[in-house]
């Protein structure tokens, strides 16, 4: 029973992180149809900020996400001008996906590599007073820097649903969400809403990767492994449907450690991918689709 | 479709040249070592071409078929069979493991297909990092006599029949059907063609070229510190550069592109090191943005212009 529970907390603590690793693709793809294959790397570069502001200025990780969330929406806001503006002119949207795939492909080249020579290749993490200390409920451990990143996420999940749903640059956002012509038409400036929204989902990246640097560790190269896990919980969620992303990255976390009692920990990932694929191939429109 | 005299000239002279130097004089175990993986990408990035460039399918789990052939072919030529059929084993495997993930992934449409994908490659990795937690080796009989003229032809032929293979299924029927579902899917069905039978066809055509290609990489290497590694995401993603760099969905582009990416990178390592891939990433991103069909697309587009260009002297010549 205590295996059980402590299975399912860790689950949770787990799910929410990938939830948040997957806000900023969701976001992106459901706003303006770019799939980022670049996500896990600027969750790994948003790590890195943290991890230098701990090291250089002894910043504690958590305080430290004003400081990467500005800078990481400096680099939205480039990355948008540079390459995924030019791709807007793409006569369909079937291409605009594709090549703003290949486009942040060649970025991954880039980036991991550029990270690679400034950083050196070595594992980083950030290691403070707190990290490795539990918390006991009912018998249950949390530890306290994956709480934090719960915190951290539930936060920044109901920030983004208020922004979305509540304030009027939300409302310029949906409306280009659903027809870009016509929103610029009634006088939304589109162009500032998608640079806006790009900014905001590289901050979002930036966001994950501190908590993944307190809690985890990261370096140069494994941007890949969490951008996977950003497709798997952003399909789950369904296409468009930035508000499930936290309950399904729950999911996800629940299922990686429920095979962990099934199967032993070497296949953990696997199982939880085959179950992705499963299903993908089955209810490719995510398991929280709304119905109409 | 039919090869003008002129063509197969040259293609006569490239075969010859390829096949005569190795047997007249010694180059060095590193050229000849760097001809074999410029094969061996050549293969993969035509194996890519085929469902990526020629079908629009994003295949991101190019590196899943490269591994499985390159196991089988290590296991099945440590059981002492000939590396020709063990390669065809490769091959074959690769097939087999395309059935499997590849027709209920071929399901799946635009990116979610790159996405279901590159999700199987990993499950592969990560059971394949499970299952050989050891150093994957050949016995040391098999290093005694080690050379790498037996690796050179090898890969040659293989590539030659790849190029070949590629040639034939774009030049037929089945080519026209797999452009017509890259163009439009849905016009191609209500056209009458049978989309999902072609996209399985060039599915396992592209993973036996793959699994050939990883055939051809155990015979290179006998011994795989860490077996994952031919499993990795790189796979996938370096023949992938080599064909947008080139050109997707010709025949010749993922040659010129495999050419570059492997010479270049090799000058390139000796003198930048590292940044020579921040040079590359920056390149294939131009390449996509500005010139979508790869280096043979912008010198088609260069001589236009430049032919425009003459054309326009020509007629300020004849108001003079």
């Amino acid at each position: 029973m205590e295996t059980v529970l402590q299975t399912i907390a860790n689950g949770i603590l787990v799910g929410a992180l990938y939830g948040l690793v997957a806000l900023g693709l969701g976001l992106l793809m459901g706003v303006m149809k770019f799939l980022n294959i670049a996500h896990g790397t600027f969750i790994i570069l948003g790590g890195y900020v943290s991890f230098w502001l701990f090291n250089l200025w002894g910043i504690d990780p958590f305080l430290s996400i004003p400081v990467v969330v500005i800078v990481m929406f400096l680099i939205g806001l480039v990355l948008y001008k540079l390459a995924f503006s030019p791709l807007l002119r793409l006569p369909t949207i079937g291409m605009r996906i594709d090549t703003s795939m290949l486009v942040t492909f060649g970025l991954i080249w880039v980036l991991d590599n550029a990270m690679t020579m400034l950083w050196t290749p070595d594992t980083r993490t950030i290691i403070t007073t707190y990290t490795g200390e539990t918390l006991k409920v009912f018998g249950t451990r949390f530890s306290i820097t994956g709480l934090g990143g719960l915190g951290v996420a539930v936060l920044v999940a109901l920030a983004l649903y208020f922004i979305l749903s509540r304030t009027y640059f939300g409302k310029h956002i949906r409306a280009a969400t659903q027809d870009a012509e016509a929103a610029s038409l009634c006088g939304i400036n589109v162009n500032r809403v998608y640079s806006f929204s790009s900014g905001i989902a590289i901050a979002l990246a930036g966001v994950a990767g501190v908590v993944i640097v307190s809690t985890y560790s990261i370096n140069a190269s494994g941007g890949l492994s969490w951008l996977l896990i950003a497709f798997v919980v952003m399909i789950l969620a369904g296409e468009g449907n930035i508000n499930a992303i936290i309950p399904a990255g729950v999911v996800f976390g629940l299922l990686e450690a429920g095979s962990v009692l099934v199967v032993g920990v070497p296949y953990r990932q696997a199982i939880a991918l085959l179950v992705f694929i499963v299903v993908l191939i089955f209810k490719p429109q995510g398991l929280f689709a709304k119905k109409d | 479709m039919s090869l003008t005299g002129k063509k197969l000239l040259i293609i006569g002279l490239l075969v010859i040249v390829l096949f005569v130097p190795p047997l007249v004089i010694e180059m060095g175990t590193a050229t000849m070592n760097l001809l074999v993986l410029l094969f061996i990408f050549i293969i993969l990035s035509q194996s890519w071409n085929l469902i990526g460039g020629y079908t629009g399918q994003i295949n991101l789990g190019l590196a899943a078929f490269f591994g499985c052939g390159l196991l089988v072919t290590h296991f099945v030529w440590k059981a002492e069979i000939p590396i020709y059929f063990a390669v065809i084993a490769g091959g074959l495997a690769a097939v087999v493991l395309a059935v499997i993930i590849g027709l209920p992934t071929l399901r799946l449409k635009g990116a979610y297909f790159a996405i279901g994908t590159f999700a199987l490659a990993e499950v592969c990795r990560i059971v394949v990092g499970n299952m050989f937690a050891r150093m994957v080796k050949m016995p040391g009989s098999y290093a005694i006599d080690y050379s790498i003229i037996p690796r050179y032809y090898l890969g040659l032929i293989v590539a030659i029949i790849t190029v070949a293979l590629v040639y034939c299924v774009t030049h037929s029927k089945m080519g026209l059907a797999l452009v017509a579902i890259r163009d439009d899917e849905q016009a191609a069905q209500v056209t009458g063609v049978n989309t999902f039978k072609y996209k399985v066809y060039a599915l396992l055509t592209s993973s036996f070229l793959a699994g050939l290609a990883g055939g051809v990489y155990a015979f290179l290497r006998l011994s795989f510190h860490n077996i994952t590694a031919v499993f990795s995401p790189i796979w996938t993603f370096e023949p992938l550069m080599a064909v947008v760099i080139g050109g997707a969905g010709t025949l010749i582009g993922p040659i010129i592109g495999s050419v570059f990416l492997v010479v270049l990178s090799e000058i390139f390592a000796l003198t930048l090191g590292e940044a020579h891939l921040i040079i590359f990433g920056l390149l294939f991103i131009l390449v996509v943005m500005y010139s979508p069909y790869g280096i043979i697309g912008s010198v088609g587009r260069i001589r236009q212009m430049m032919s425009r260009v003459g054309r326009g002297t020509l007629k300020a010549r004849q108001k003079l």
